[in-house]
């Protein structure tokens, strides 16, 4: 009996190594395939960026970061802002960075600034990469688009370098992007930036178009990158060359002034004859991307939070200097008539707003008051504020952003003209800003603005830049020009520290992150 | 026949011997004829029938087995011994003289139980074991309600640190010997009945019978790539044949927070308030001196009347109850264990709360004598509603930001409640009921997992094992979020945002395994063979939509509705040899080396291999020892070997561009899609490499009475995954994942145990003690740093600096000198650079701002005074357990603790850093004013323009704590008088009352010291930024086994 259950036992013992043995066999068989994986959730740079579409959405992708919360919907214009002398704090709510900034204790950490810094990079980078693609010479790209393209991400780096050369001075340059980390570069001058900014911009001003269709409104255009080129120029001290391309931009005869300005910073205005390139977002009451500063994912319509910030009915973080205020004219500074800029500009008790449905009060209004006049009241920002036609207590807006409008250009010209010993020329300049039909100024030369000298002409010109274009991120980078180029009879800073405050610092991260760049590196003063 | 078969089993042997069997049979026949007949009953240690056990006339082969009520009969002469025998049992002899009846009780054999280890692909004798290996039986997870196997584990097992971490339902994280990873979080792999899984919480701590931790990489280097950071192996119950054993384990409780801070009531605030702004030159809220008007249009209540302790309204008793019936039983043929659980857990703060349910069948098979088959299987279902950090502020935050003087809820308000809108209060806190409310209670994971394993076993001879196992786990998470349309007042939804994601991951496991196993005269020989194959897939479903209304939590007639879909693979083929010899149960030795081949690196980096050796002495059978008669055991142990770690993405050598993944609206019209690149790739990425060895030595005292085990390791990682941090300049996003850092853990390890055992006071009292020292010692340059921790919040500087010749993540900031008296000192402080024009600090210092040590002496504080100030890493931790029964009592007091680790208290940063107004701690009273000069709080002053809250030791604080874990004391009522009482119904009762964390003894001034890193997040750990307290918890609890 047990001999034949033995026998039973081994034959089934057979079957089952060879059994063990298939398994193992199958096991091992198709290994090689199996970890050659690729992954199915993406494209590889390789192949993508080889046809006109995939070259469009990488410009696209480049215009998206500069509307990011990095850059502008959020922290660009603070930067600005706070750097200028047109802001005071709204109060305590201000967050402590903000405040450093705004009384110049900010240091190589600040998130702020530093949130600038990174944002520019993020579009040159992106920037970098559409220009290299079109260099592509497998791809399927149409000559024209290629062209438009790559003047757009000329453009758009130009504009990147441009900030981070008036702002932060020399820094690295990058004209490919990096494609392994030691590809790091160090500091450069803010002189060799300029330069490269200025090879972008006559590039991209032979190959970008000098307008669009209704569906393509907010890419840069011709007048675009003539008019960031002028003001490069002008921030070197080149008022010849600036004055050569604003003239362009004048007598393309394409931009005009509109008559309501209040027109230039509300919805309805956007794209209107005088813009000459915007930051878009998307309408109001889509949703503000908190999720990261480069303004990625495609679900999210953004918006700016601009309103929220500046507000009455808002945050009210930064509100008017006194400076600011006091420097409209007015009939009891024996000016010959109140410039209606001031009522289109500010908030103010007693204005009506959500479509004229309410009223503001000032116990309604959280944080500090303004001077003016003797009496102390509350003033806020108006430019960009989207209470005009909303009482919401939370409120993102859709507003673009008017980065460079024309009459910009016409102050621009008007400064070149009269460093150039043209003052008749600059004085004609800013009284058609002045004609406005809705502010209607009368023509310089005035009681307060005898305009009876190059000096004087000057003089009417930085009043008239700082109210027609108050919170419009030019006022920072008009002193910041001034300075550099000698033409300030008094520093308008108060905390102003020679040798420091002219930059800001390079962000600690870089310093700590770049191979090529020493803490000796880092601006001077900090 | 079964006896006989056992003790020749080698078939070939037997049919050689045919000859001398028949001759036996025949002496066998002869000899029984002479014997009387016996019979009894055998019971087991609950004093039930113990059906299966073997009955044997000692050097004979007669034998009988008992039946299911226990009772056997044998034919036995009057000189004879019967021996009763069951594995797991302490073995009895009785001689039979001139009793019929023979009744015996068999008594557990622990010492046994303790023998037998769970290692990689096998078992092993605790005796002969090389490696370090630590286990916990069933034992120490049954007598104490644990919610998840990780808890079971804390204290109890030296060189395993686990820190319980914020809601419930979220696992605790798992640190063995030290952390191993920068990049990655470093947990442990877990293999759960042979298959690598995770997922523990949703184990049943009460199915699981033994979880064994692999330390060294001579027993974790079988997991090879995968194993760096540790192995812990869980093995689920299995049925025993016998009695059908029907156990039901209840357990009810309620848990709470066991510490509040002081924050200001409503005057207090107002005073703290006034100070603050009139400081920086704000105007005082409006409020202030107008507090007597309605808290909301139409109330009744003024301000001035209401004064709300938010800690007193968020915080909340939180139930806890755990249910859990279990079934065991069979024959020598089939076995099997089934159980049905549910528990649900809710948390101390409003809309918290974990509840999970599972079933679980396994089962083994004895087919025929040389094929054995089983299987195990787990479903299982969770529910988790976690805190979520609303806007990136916890609830913590938010409860201790909100304003005093403000009601809880406001009928006005769209969604009911409100919250200070800045205008007359000047500040702006989230409501902590709101987010509990709005944005908490409707955010749930739900997660359905099924985890089982088939093998089959075949004896080809008896040293010589086939074993064939095939695993599957699946899980599928489902996330449902509903936000509604809320307005409080200040921040407003204008649309309800809905989303729905949804994961489906399977994971299947192929192992062949040769097991042969062999005696030749005084050698042992073990070789195991594996080859295996794990094939894992994960897919991914995410939808968002909008909705105007709150009315429907599904998306249905949505607006913006978008979804995307992703998938990851990845596979892992591994071919595993490991030999074992033994010789003269003296010298022992244990190789072994694995192969892993991974689809998550790139062409030419996909194989490693893992090789280990270790070397064994029990010094205690060498002939010199035996005069030693107190040391009945004595191992000394080393080992060397090679491990990975893998835990990367599935394609993170290959880079992406994130094509469509952002929108610019030109027109105003977004549907520009926009593609980018934001990461630089990386083909020479492969595994982080750890090169642990280890020495052990293992002694046993006075007949194990006193046992003691010590391990010293030195464990060393290179090819540390780093994401290399790039310059901002660069312009990536992402930083690239490269093998370019190493790091060093260098530990001790004592576990001590001592049993008494006197009649009717039967203990065990178990100590642990472990040291860990960590130290980067290279990262991506030379001069690398990694920062982490900056939060606008909490000062706004990083809070961890990991660099080179530092413990990785320690603190680093600026260290406080003092406060600024006076002016003159701060004009000192000014020239001390030779130039008092510039600023010491800053242009905005003013008296009673802090000074900062110039620890460079330039004369001015910036980035450069930075230092580090401590590591969230414990000098030392420890366990010490004490277990006893007296009588029908049993009772266990758990301590356990951490020494010489650091927080930084973030709470404290909330409660007096003074950044901008809002609710605060009661020291801000204390705050410096020309006449409070003698205090360490700086003067109140809003925005912090001198920056005293910037990162420092001001907000550094000890974070050591002794907790008595665990506190039980039970009663089992009799089993004579259960039975009797309940006609044989319940065989067992024992009732239990215990107590987690009830004392906790610690200087750190936060709600907890126990706190890992908000979210999960790498390198925050030990930071504080107001996370969720552990909770106080009181059980009462019920084991009762039925018939």
């Amino acid at each position: 009996m047990l001999k034949t259950d033995s026998k039973k036992i081994f034959e089934m013992k057979k079957v089952l190594i060879l059994t063990g043995a298939i398994i193992l066999a199958v096991v091992i068989s198709c290994e090689k395939s199996s970890l050659d994986k690729v992954n199915p959730n993406g494209v590889t740079f390789d192949t993508y960026y080889s046809n006109d579409q995939e070259l469009i959405a990488g410009v696209n992708s480049a215009y998206a970061t500069v509307q990011g919360f990095g850059l502008g919907a959020r922290e660009w214009f603070f930067t600005h802002d706070l750097r200028a002398d047109e802001m005071a704090t709204g109060g305590g709510q201000l967050e402590a960075p903000r405040n450093q900034l705004l009384i110049g204790v900010n240091d190589a950490s600040n998130p702020v600034a530093n949130s600038v810094y990174t944002g520019w990079y993020r579009t040159i980078h992106r920037a970098n990469v559409v220009i290299e693609s079109g260099l592509k010479t497998n791809a399927a790209f149409s000559e024209a688009i290629k062209n438009r393209v790559t003047g757009e991400a000329k453009f758009l780096r130009a504009w990147g370098y441009f900030e981070l050369a008036t702002l932060w001075g020399g820094v690295p340059l990058y004209t490919e992007f990096a494609k392994s980390v030691e590809d790091a570069q160090p500091k450069s001058t803010q002189e060799t930036v300029y330069k490269q900014v200025i090879a972008d911009l006559k590039a991209a001003e032979g190959l970008l178009p000098e307008s669009y269709d209704a569906k393509n409104l907010g890419r840069a255009t011709k007048a675009a990158a003539q008019t960031l080129l002028a003001r490069t120029y002008l921030q070197m001290g080149d008022y010849a060359s600036a004055k050569t391309e604003l003239e362009k931009v004048v007598n393309s005869g394409r931009f005009k002034l509109v008559d309501n300005y209040l027109d230039l910073t509300n919805e309805e205005g956007e794209f209107n004859s005088e813009s000459i390139f915007e930051i878009v977002f998307a309408p109001s009451n889509g949703a503000f991307n908190w999720s990261g500063p480069d303004g990625d994912g495609n679900s999210v319509q953004e918006e700016t939070i601009r309103t929220q910030e500046y507000s009455p009915i808002g945050w009210r973080n930064l509100i008017p200097s006194n400076k600011m205020i006091d420097n409209y004219e007015r009939t009891v500074k024996g000016d010959a008539k109140n410039d209606p800029r001031f009522d289109m500009s500010f908030w103010k008790a007693g204005d009506k707003f959500n479509n004229g449905n309410d009223v503001i009060s000032d116990a309604a209004v959280q944080g500090n008051s303004s001077q003016m006049d003797g009496k102390t009241f509350k003033i806020s920002w108006r430019k960009y504020s989207l209470l005009y036609k909303s009482n919401a207590g939370f409120a993102t807006s859709g507003i673009n952003m008017r980065v460079m409008r024309y009459a910009d250009v016409l102050l621009m010209l008007a400064e070149c003209e009269n460093e150039l010993g043209n003052s008749a020329k600059a004085i004609s300049l800013m009284n058609q800003v002045r004609a406005r039909a809705s502010v209607a100024m009368p023509a310089y030369p005035t009681a307060n603005y005898p305009c009876d000298s190059k000096a004087k002409v000057f003089e009417a010109l930085q009043h008239e830049r700082y109210v027609e274009l108050a919170a419009e991120q030019v006022r920072n980078l008009d002193i910041l020009r001034w300075r550099k180029n000698k033409k300030l009879t008094s520093e308008p800073i108060s905390y102003f520290k020679a040798s420091k405050h002219e930059l800001l610092p390079l962000p600690q991260t870089e310093i700590d992150n770049n191979p090529k760049i020493d803490p000796k590196d880092q601006n001077p003063g900090y | 026949m079964l006896y006989n078969y056992k003790t020749t089993l080698e078939m070939a042997i037997l049919r050689k011997s045919i000859r001398l069997l028949s001759v036996l049979v025949i002496f066998l026949f002869s000899f029984t004829t002479l014997m009387a007949q016996v019979k009894g009953v055998v019971k087991n240690e609950t004093g039930e029938g113990f059906q299966g056990v073997n009955v044997v006339v000692k050097g004979t082969t007669t034998g009988t087995v008992t039946n299911n009520e226990g009772r056997y009969e044998i034919k036995a002469s009057n000189e004879s011994v019967l021996v009763f025998s069951f594995l797991g049992y302490k073995t009895q002899e009785v001689k039979v003289g001139s009793q019929k009846e023979i009744n015996v009780s068999l008594a557990v054999d622990e010492s046994l139980m303790d023998e037998i280890i769970v290692v990689g692909y096998g078992t092993q004798k605790k005796s002969t074991l090389t490696g370090a290996v630590s286990s916990i039986t069933n034992k120490d997870l049954s007598t104490q309600p644990v919610i998840s196997a990780p808890q079971a584990m804390q204290g109890r097992i030296a060189g395993v640190s686990i820190v319980n971490n914020s809601s419930p339902g979220a696992e605790p994280t798992v640190r063995i010997r030290g952390v191993g990873s920068i990049s990655l979080n470093p947990n442990p792999l877990y293999v759960i009945d042979g298959v690598p899984a995770g997922g523990l919480n949703t184990i049943a701590p009460s199915d699981i019978e033994s979880i064994e931790v692999l330390k060294d990489a001579s027993a974790s280097a079988i997991y090879g790539s995968r194993a760096a950071n540790g192995v812990v192996l869980i093995t689920t119950k299995k049925g025993k044949s016998g009695k059908l054993n029907i156990s039901l384990d209840s357990y009810v409780g309620t848990q709470q927070a066991w510490k509040t801070l002081d924050l200001l009531n409503s005057a207090e605030y107002i005073k703290y308030g006034t100070a603050l702004l009139t400081a920086s030159g704000q105007p005082v809220p409006a409020r202030f001196s107008n507090m007597n008007t309605p808290i909301y249009p139409g109330a009744t209540t003024t301000f001035a009347q209401t004064e709300t302790d938010w800690q007193d309204v968020m915080f909340k008793n939180g139930p806890i109850n755990s249910n859990q019936l279990s079934l065991a039983g069979g024959t020598d043929k089939s076995k099997f264990y089934m159980s049905l659980g549910n528990f649900k857990q809710e948390g101390i703060l409003p809309f918290t709360e974990y509840a999970r349910q599972n079933i679980r069948l396994n089962s083994d098979h004895q087919i025929a004598k040389f094929l054995s088959v089983g299987q195990t299987m787990m479903v299982s279902a969770d529910n988790r509603i976690a805190e979520r950090d609303a806007g990136g502020r916890s609830m913590i935050m938010n409860i201790m930001r909100m304003t005093p003087y403000w009601p809880v809820s406001d009928p006005t308000k769209l969604g009911g409640y409100s919250t200070t809108a800045q205008g007359l209060d000047a500040t702006d806190p989230e409501n902590p009921m709101r987010i509990a409310v709005q944005e908490q209670k409707d955010q749930v994971d739900k997660s359905y997992k099924m985890l089982g394993t088939v093998y089959a076993e075949i004896k080809f001879t008896n040293w010589l094992k086939y074993k064939f196992t095939a695993g599957g786990d699946y899980a599928s998470s489902i996330f449902t979020g509903f936000v509604p349309i809320y307005n409080d007042g200040n921040r407003s939804r204008q649309t309800a945002e809905l989303s729905q994601n949804r994961g489906q991951f399977f994971s299947k496991l192929f192992t062949n395994q040769l097991t042969f196993d062999k005696t030749i005269g005084k050698n042992i020989i073990n070789v195991t063979a594996v080859a295996e194959r794990q094939d894992a897939k994960f897919s991914q479903i995410n939808l968002t939509g909008q909705r105007p209304d709150n009315n429907i939590k599904e998306i249905q007639g949505a607006s913006n509705v978008s979804g995307r879909t992703s998938v990851n693979e990845n596979t892992l083929i591994s071919y595993v040899g490991r030999l074992n010899y033994e010789y003269d149960s003296k010298y022992l030795l244990s190789a072994s080396v694995r192969k892993d081949g991974s689809s998550k690196f790139a062409p030419g980096k996909k194989w490693g291999t893992f090789p280990s050796v270790s070397l064994g002495w029990r010094l205690s059978e060498e002939a010199f020892m035996k005069d030693v008669p107190a040391i009945s055991e004595m191992k000394l142990r080393g080992s060397i070997g090679v491990t990975g770690y893998n835990s990367i993405g599935d394609y993170d050598w290959q880079p992406l561009v994130s094509a469509n993944n952002t929108i610019y609206p030109m027109g105003n019209d977004g549907t520009n899609l926009g593609s980018y690149f934001n990461s630089l790739g990386n083909g020479g990425l492969s595994w982080e490499e750890t090169t642990m060895k280890n020495i052990g030595l293992d002694v046993s005292l006075f007949n194990n009475k006193i046992s003691l085990s010590t391990e010293a390791y030195l464990r060393k990682t290179d090819g540390l995954l780093l994401r290399v941090p790039l310059p901002e300049s660069m312009g990536y996003s992402n930083s690239p994942l490269a093998n370019v850092g190493s790091m060093q853990n260098k530990g001790f390890e004592v576990s001590l145990g001592y049993h008494i055992d006197k009649k009717e006071l039967k203990s065990t009292l178990t100590g642990t003690f472990d040291l860990v020292r960590n130290k980067v010692l290279s990262l991506a340059t030379p001069n690398a740093t990694l920062n982490a921790g900056n939060n606008a919040d909490f000062g706004g500087f990083d809070i961890t600096r990991t660099e080179a010749g530092q413990p990785l993540q320690s603190f680093y900031g600026w260290q406080v000198e003092g406060i600024f008296q006076n002016e003159a000192e701060i004009s000192a402080a000014n020239g001390k650079d030779g130039n008092s024009a510039t600023p010491y600090q800053n242009e905005a210092t003013k008296p009673g701002d802090i000074k900062f040590k110039d620890l460079n002496g330039d004369g001015k504080i910036d980035a450069a005074d930075r230092t580090y100030l401590g590591s969230y890493l414990p000098k030392f931790s420890y366990g010490l357990n004490y277990t006893g029964t007296y009588k029908n009592f049993d009772f266990g007091v758990f301590f356990q603790g951490v020494y010489g680790n650091k927080i930084y208290n973030g709470t404290k940063v909330l409660g007096q850093g003074m950044l901008r107004l809002f609710n605060a701690s009661t020291d801000v009273l204390n705050a410096w004013t020309p006449t409070n000069t003698d205090t360490d709080v700086p003067r109140a002053v809003s925005g912090d323009p001198n920056q005293n809250s910037r990162t420092s030791d001001r907000f550094i604080e000890n974070g050591s704590y002794l907790r008595l874990k665990n506190l039980t004391v039970g009663y089992t009522v009799p089993a004579s008088k259960i039975s009797g009482l309940t006609n044989n119904v319940l065989t067992k009762a024992r009732i239990y009352f215990t107590s987690q964390n009830l004392l906790t003894f610690t200087k750190y001034t936060g709600y907890d010291p126990e706190i890992a890193s908000r979210n999960g997040n790498l390198l925050t750990n030990g930071v504080d930024f107001g996370m969720y307290p552990q909770a106080r918890t009181l059980t009462v609890g019920v084991n009762l086994g039925f018939n």
